[in-house]
């Protein structure tokens, strides 16, 4: 896992992407209790290329040279599948603006804030989103006025808590 | 707020250590949770498998 995390953190050093930031479930388990899973999401931001093109192309070629694979909608990077996901919507580019920096062993990692991922499982709202919802209000520490505010602003109050 | 149908003493019990052993699980170190992950993966991969679809058990270096 450090590993992976190292890779990523290359990636935005040698500038293949402009940044990135945990989120889903692994995400989540920064903050609350560890639920079965298989995917690493991670949420990125591409660099603009010529003509003021975005294209996750140079991110998969860079890959691919290190030995990388593409399996299914994810990357194994070092033994972890990796789902790489764009910033499709105002909640996730907020999300990734405010993403906080977390250690994972020696290693430095970026990480969505636990109010972010609540209101994101809100948005998404399946079940298994909903079930992370009522976990991490229940067992993380969380800025009250800061999710009121994000849920207000992207009208999830209705869905979800109040 | 207080039902008209009280949970069982002995339930509550059961129900309150279950919550309380779920936040000392959420307090752990993430790596720590990352073992767990791939533990628990292992668990699920076969029954994964046997309806057909791919499972990956992680393989981490911590």
């Amino acid at each position: 896992m450090e590993r992976t995390l190292q890779i990523l953190n290359d990636l935005v050093e040698t500038g293949v992407i402009k940044g990135y930031a945990i989120g889903g479930a692994i995400g989540a388990f920064f903050y609350a209790e560890p639920v079965t899973t298989f995917d690493l999401d991670v949420f990125i931001e591409l660099p603009q290329t010529k003509g003021c093109i975005v294209t996750s192309s140079p991110l998969y070629e860079a890959l691919k040279a290190h030995g990388y694979r593409e399996s299914g909608e994810s990357v194994s990077i070092e033994g972890i599948p990796v789902q790489f996901l764009p910033l499709y919507n105002a909640l996730i580019e907020e999300a990734f603006s405010t993403a906080i920096e977390k250690r994972y062993g020696q290693t430095s990692t970026q990480v969505f804030r636990v109010e972010y991922l609540i209101a994101i499982c809100l948005q998404t709202g399946r079940d298994k989103d909903l079930t992370r919802v009522k976990m991490l209000l229940e067992q993380s520490d969380i800025d009250r006025n800061l999710l009121k505010d994000i849920l207000l602003r992207y009208n999830l109050i209705v869905n979800g808590i109040r | 707020m207080e039902s008209d149908n009280p949970i069982d003493p002995e339930l509550q019990r059961i129900l309150a250590a279950k919550s309380m052993r779920r936040k000392e699980l959420a307090a752990l170190p993430i790596e720590e949770k990352i073992r767990i992950l791939v533990r628990m993966q292992e668990m699920v991969a076969p029954l994964i498998r046997a309806r057909g679809k791919e499972a990956v058990v992680w393989k981490i270096d911590a």
